[in-house]
C-alpha cells in the first residue's frame, strides 16, 4: 500500500532529517486492513534511526505527538484503529520541542 | 528534630532551603565519610541498618531508626495537641505498612500512659482510650470470600495481640454508609459507584465514603479522634493529584496534621514519615501486613503514584520537598483542634495547644464545603456555578453547590442520571451538607438563596 | 478498496460547530470535532477574549514579541499581529529575537524570524550576547564545558530581552507560553518547593514593578492546538532541540503533563486553576529589588546574575556565582539553583521556559 508519511515538529531528526518519506507498507500477514497500530509498528521498525522513545511509548506514539491522517486528527477517527488506504497521507508532529 | 533520611526537610528537620539542592557530589561525600566510619550517627555506636531502596540512608543504627521515627510521631501528637488523657481514639486500619505504624505507635503511647497512671498515685488523670476500625470494602471488590475471611482474622489476631489496656475493634463493611437508610447497602452502593463513570471520579468517591464511614462509626461509639495513617509519601501524592484535580484552593486543608472539619477531628500523625520508613520499621518489627487489600490506582490517581515514585527515585527527598511545598499554603481555621476547655486537660496541654496550633483565620462559619467531598469552597467558583443553576431540584440543587471537581469526575452530566446519583447518596452524606439538618436540602437552598439574591443585588 | 470503509473515516464526522464541513480536529479544551475554519476562528476568538477581558494591551502601547523562531511564538507573531488589525488594538508590534550565538542551532531560528520579520510586517531586533556580554554561547561553552551552561544561557537571556526591549523602547513583551508550559511550572515550583515562583506563574501579566512588564497571551491555550493552528496555516516555525542541553525537554514533568493530558485533557487548565487558588499568604517575603552597582539591571544583590557570571567569565573563573561557591555576592548562590536533583526535573527546552 502506498502511503505518505511526513515527520514534522523534530521529529524528523529520528528518520535522518528526511520529512516526507514516500513508502510502501505491505499489509500484515492475514490481515485485511492496515491500521495505524500495524503502520506505526512498521514505521518504528524501518524508518526510525534513533531514540525510538522518542516517538513511541507502548504501541502507540508517545503523548505530545500529534497524528493527522489525510489532515484529519487521528482522535476523530479511532487513533491505534484508524483504518488506513491506499495513497493516505499520515503526519507526524511532535509537540515537545521548544517554541 | 534529626530525621532518618539524610536529605530530608520535612517540617521536623528543617535545616534550611539550600539543603535541599544540594550537589550529588556533597551527598555522596557526606555519606562517605559514615560509611567510612560505619557507625549510627546518633549513638555512634551501632552498626547503621540498611533501610529499604536507597543504601545511602543507611546511617541509623536499628535503635535509633526507630526512636527517631516513634519521635516524628510523638512530635507531631504533641505539638498539635492531637490526644488528650480524656480522648478516645479510633485508629483506621486498612492493613497497610502505615497504618500497622500508626497503631503500633498510639497503643506504644497508649501503653506508656497506663504504666504512669498505675505507678502515679494521682488518679485524676485518665488513660485515653484506643479502639480500631477496619473498613471492609469486600462487596465492591472481587476478593474471594476465604481471602477476606482471612484478612479479617489476621486483623482480629493484630489487634487483640496488643498488649493491655485491650481495644475494640470495628469491622465496618463499607456499605454500612447506607445502613441508616434502611436499604440494601451492597445494592446501593454497587448502583452509586455504576453511576459515576469516571474512574478517578469512583475512587474518590469511594474513599470520601470511606472517611465519612470512618467519622459514623466513631460517632456512634463514643470517640473523640480518628487517627489516619497518611505517610509524607501519600500527602506528596495527594498533593500532586488535588493539583492536577482543580483543588488548588482546598488542598491546605488536606494536608495538615489536624483536620476538624469532620463532627470527629481527624489527625495525621504520621504526616512526617516517609513510606519507606513505615516499610522499614514493620520489617525490623515483623509488624504484619495484609498486602491484597491495597489495590493500585487507577486513572490520574494511578498516575500520579506512579509519577511521584518515578521523582522520588531520582531525589529521596523529593516527597518531603513536595509536602514541605503544600505545607507553605495558608491552612484553614478548622485546621487545628478545637479550644480545649475541659479542666481536665493538664494546663501545659493547655498551653501547648495555644503556642502550637494556628490561630483562627477568618470568620469560622463563613466557610462552605462540597456536600460531596467536604472540600472549602472557592466563593468566586461558587456563585459562578450557582448563576447558573438550571432548576430548583434537590439534584440541581446538590450539584451546584459542589467543588468542581466532584461537578467534572463524580456527578453524572446527564440531569436524569443526576436526579438518580442524588437519590442514591448515604443520608450521612446528606446530612452533613446540611450541616445536620434532617432531610430536604433546606438549608441547602438557604444557602443557595442567599447567593443568589445577593449576585441579584451586585447587577443592580 | 472497500466503500464501507470511507464514512467511518469522512462520513459523519461534520463540524460541531457548522456542521457543514468535515471536523478535522478534536479540541482538548471543549472535546468538540470541529473543521479547519471553525478552528481558526475559536482559536483566535480565544485569544482574542483573553486579551481583553485580562486587559493585556492598552491602544498605542508599543508590544515586542519575544520571537525564537519555535512553533509558541510564531504562531504569536501570527495571532497577535491578525488581531491586532482585525480588532484595532492600535498596537504597534515588533519581533525580539535573542541570539545567544549557538552555531546550528540560533542560527538557523534566526533566519526563521527573520522570514517571519517580511511575512507578518513586523520589525524584528536582534539582541546577541556577544555584543551585550562580550561572549557567544559557543564560546562559553568552550570555557565551561557543558555543565553549568543552562544556568549562563537562562541569566543571559532573561536579562537579554529586557535590553533588546529597552532599546526597541516597548511598553510591554509579549511571550509565547502556553498552557502546557505554565502547569508544567506550577508542578516543578511544587516539586522544588518554590513557594515565591509558585504564587507567581500564573499570574498573566509579570514584573509589573520591573522596568518592562511581561504577559503570556497563550495562557490557556493548549499547546496541541497552537501546533494545529500552525501546521494548517503552514506557518513557517522552526523545530531542533539546542544543540547544549539536547533532551532537555525529556523530562518528567512535561511527560507527565502529557499522560494526564491523554486521559483528561482538562488537567492541564485544572492546574493552572489550582495554581491561580493556592492560598499563598501574601505577606511571603520577596527579595527586595534595587538595581545592579555594576550594569544597573534590577537586582535584589549589589551586582546582578549576569554580572557576576560575566565577571567569572573575564576573570577565568566561571564557577562564581555557581551554586555553593563562594562568589562576589556571598548569597549568591541562593539565587541560583543548580545541581543534580533540579537538572533532571527541568523539562522543556530551557530557551522557552525561561523567556
Amino acid at each position: 500500500m502506498q502511503l505518505t508519511l511526513e515527520f514534522g515538529g523534530g521529529l524528523e531528526l529520528l528518520c535522518e532529517s528526511v520529512k516526507v518519506h514516500n513508502v510502501n507498507v505491505d499489509l500484515p500477514k492475514g490481515a485485511e486492513k492496515l491500521t495505524m497500530r500495524d503502520l506505526l509498528s512498521w514505521v518504528r521498525t524501518n524508518l526510525i534511526k534513533e531514540r525510538p522513545e522518542m516517538f513511541m511509548k507502548g504501541e502507540s506514539v508517545r503523548p505530545g505527538v500529534l497524528v493527522l491522517v489525510n489532515d484529519c486528527d487521528w482522535e476523530l477517527s479511532g487513533q491505534l484503529d484508524t483504518t488506513l488506504e491506499e495513497k493516505d497521507v499520515v503526519v507526524f508532529i511532535s509537540t515537545l520541542h521548544g517554541g | 528534630m534529626a530525621c532518618s533520611s539524610s536529605t530530608c526537610n520535612s517540617s521536623g528537620c528543617y535545616k534550611g532551603y539550600n539543603e535541599e539542592e544540594r550537589k550529588p557530589t556533597t551527598r555522596a561525600a557526606v555519606n562517605g565519610r559514615n560509611s567510612h566510619q560505619n557507625l549510627c550517627v546518633k549513638c555512634k555506636s551501632n552498626e547503621p541498618i540498611c533501610c529499604g531502596i536507597d543504601r545511602d540512608d543507611a546511617k541509623f543504627c536499628r535503635d535509633c531508626f526507630k526512636t527517631n521515627i516513634y519521635g516524628k510521631f510523638k512530635q507531631a501528637v504533641t505539638y498539635n495537641a492531637m490526644i488528650t488523657p480524656s480522648d478516645k481514639v479510633l485508629v483506621a486500619f486498612s492493613g497497610g505498612p502505615s497504618s500497622r505504624v500508626v497503631l503500633q505507635f498510639v497503643h506504644e503511647m497508649q501503653y506508656r500512659a497506663q504504666r504512669n497512671y498505675d505507678a502515679s498515685k494521682d488518679k485524676s488523670l485518665p488513660v485515653f482510650g484506643v479502639g480500631v476500625a477496619f473498613v471492609d470494602e469486600s462487596s465492591i471488590h472481587s476478593f474471594s470470600s476465604q481471602e477476606i475471611e482471612k484478612a479479617i482474622e489476621d486483623i482480629r489476631s493484630i489487634v487483640s495481640n496488643l498488649a493491655p489496656p485491650s481495644k475494640e475493634l470495628y469491622v465496618v463493611p463499607i456499605e454500612n454508609i447506607f445502613s441508616s437508610d434502611g436499604f440494601d447497602g451492597k445494592e446501593r452502593l454497587k448502583k452509586l459507584l455504576d453511576a459515576v463513570s469516571d474512574d478517578t471520579g469512583k475512587e474518590d468517591l469511594l474513599i470520601h465514603l470511606q472517611l465519612l464511614l470512618l467519622q459514623k462509626v466513631a460517632s456512634e461509639n463514643g470517640y473523640t479522634r480518628v487517627v489516619l495513617g497518611s505517610c509524607t509519601s501519600r500527602i506528596a501524592c495527594h498533593v500532586i493529584s488535588a493539583t492536577v484535580k482543580g483543588q488548588g484552593y482546598s488542598l491546605s486543608a488536606d494536608i495538615q496534621y489536624v483536620d476538624s472539619r469532620w463532627e470527629i477531628p481527624v489527625v495525621l500523625p504520621l504526616r512526617d514519615c516517609s513510606a519507606q520508613e513505615l516499610n522499614t520499621l514493620c520489617g525490623l518489627d515483623g509488624l504484619k501486613i495484609l498486602e491484597l487489600l491495597n489495590g493500585p490506582r487507577s486513572g490520574i490517581n494511578g498516575l500520579v503514584s506512579s509519577f511521584v515514585k518515578v521523582l522520588q527515585e531520582e531525589n529521596p527527598s523529593r516527597e518531603c520537598t513536595i509536602v514541605r511545598t503544600a505545607g507553605k499554603l495558608t491552612p484553614f481555621h478548622f485546621n487545628r483542634i478545637p479550644e480545649i476547655h475541659d479542666s481536665n486537660v493538664p494546663l501545659a496541654t493547655r498551653r501547648r495547644q495555644k503556642r502550637h496550633s494556628l490561630k483562627p483565620n477568618g470568620s469560622l462559619s463563613s466557610e462552605s464545603f462540597c456536600p460531596i467531598c467536604n472540600s472549602p469552597l472557592d466563593k468566586s467558583n461558587l456563585s459562578s456555578s450557582l448563576s447558573s443553576l438550571g432548576s430548583h431540584q434537590n439534584s440541581d440543587i446538590l450539584a451546584a453547590a459542589c467543588c468542581s471537581s466532584c461537578q467534572f469526575q463524580i456527578l453524572p452530566k446527564e440531569p436524569s442520571l443526576l436526579e438518580q446519583f442524588v437519590s442514591l447518596l448515604p443520608q450521612p452524606l446528606i446530612t452533613k451538607a446540611n450541616h445536620g439538618d434532617q432531610g430536604d436540602f433546606s438549608l441547602l437552598r438557604e444557602q443557595i438563596q442567599d447567593f443568589l439574591l445577593s449576585d441579584g443585588e451586585d447587577e443592580n | 478498496m472497500e466503500a464501507d470503509t470511507k464514512p467511518k473515516k469522512y462520513g459523519p464526522r461534520l463540524c460541531c460547530i457548522c456542521n457543514q464541513r468535515r471536523a478535522a480536529l478534536k479540541r482538548p479544551k471543549t472535546l468538540e470535532q470541529i473543521c479547519k475554519e471553525c478552528f481558526y476562528e475559536v482559536f483566535e476568538e480565544e485569544i482574542h477574549q483573553v486579551i481583553m477581558e485580562n486587559q493585556l494591551f492598552k491602544p498605542g502601547e508599543r508590544i515586542a514579541i519575544g520571537a525564537s523562531g519555535g512553533k509558541d511564538s510564531t504562531v504569536l507573531a501570527y495571532v497577535l499581529s491578525e488581531l491586532n488589525r482585525r480588532h484595532n488594538y492600535g498596537l504597534d508590534l515588533f519581533l525580539l529575537s535573542v541570539d545567544e550565538g549557538i552555531t546550528g542551532y540560533r542560527d538557523d531560528s534566526l533566519e526563521t524570524v527573520k522570514r517571519n520579520e517580511l511575512q507578518y510586517g513586523l520589525p524584528l531586533k536582534i539582541v546577541s550576547y556577544k555584543d551585550l556580554y562580550g561572549w557567544t554561547m559557543d564560546e562559553i561553552v568552550k570555557m565551561i564545558g557543558l555543565k553549568n551552561n543552562c544556568t549562563f544561557c537562562g541569566v543571559f537571556r532573561r536579562q537579554a530581552l529586557d535590553r533588546g526591549a529597552a532599546l526597541l523602547k516597548v511598553d510591554k513583551v509579549a511571550t509565547g507560553h502556553n498552557a502546557d508550559d505554565i502547569a508544567e511550572t506550577v508542578l516543578l515550583n511544587i516539586l522544588r518547593g518554590d513557594i515565591a515562583r509558585l504564587s507567581r506563574c500564573t499570574s498573566i501579566t509579570t514584573g509589573e514593578d520591573g522596568p518592562i512588564p511581561r504577559c503570556k497571551p497563550f495562557k490557556y491555550t493548549y499547546e496541541k492546538e497552537i501546533v494545529m493552528y500552525a501546521y494548517f496555516k503552514k506557518l513557517d516555525y522552526f523545530s531542533t532541540e539546542c544543540i547544549y542541553s539536547p533532551n532537555a525537554y525529556r523530562g518528567f514533568a512535561r511527560e507527565f503533563i502529557k499522560d494526564l493530558e491523554r486521559i483528561r485533557p482538562r488537567a492541564i487548565l485544572d492546574i493552572i486553576k489550582s495554581g491561580e487558588n493556592f492560598r499563598i499568604s501574601t505577606s511571603t517575603k520577596m527579595p527586595e529589588q534595587g538595581t545592579c552597582e555594576r550594569c544597573g539591571y534590577i537586582s535584589s544583590q549589589k551586582w546582578c546574575k549576569a554580572c557576576v557570571l560575566l565577571e567569572g567569565l573575564n576573570r577565568g573563573l566561571p564557577k562564581l556565582g555557581i551554586g555553593r561557591s563562594r562568589g562576589l555576592n556571598s548569597d549568591v548562590k541562593k539565587d541560583i539553583k543548580q545541581g543534580g536533583g533540579t537538572e533532571s526535573i527541568e523539562s522543556k527546552q530551557c530557551g522557552s521556559l525561561d523567556f
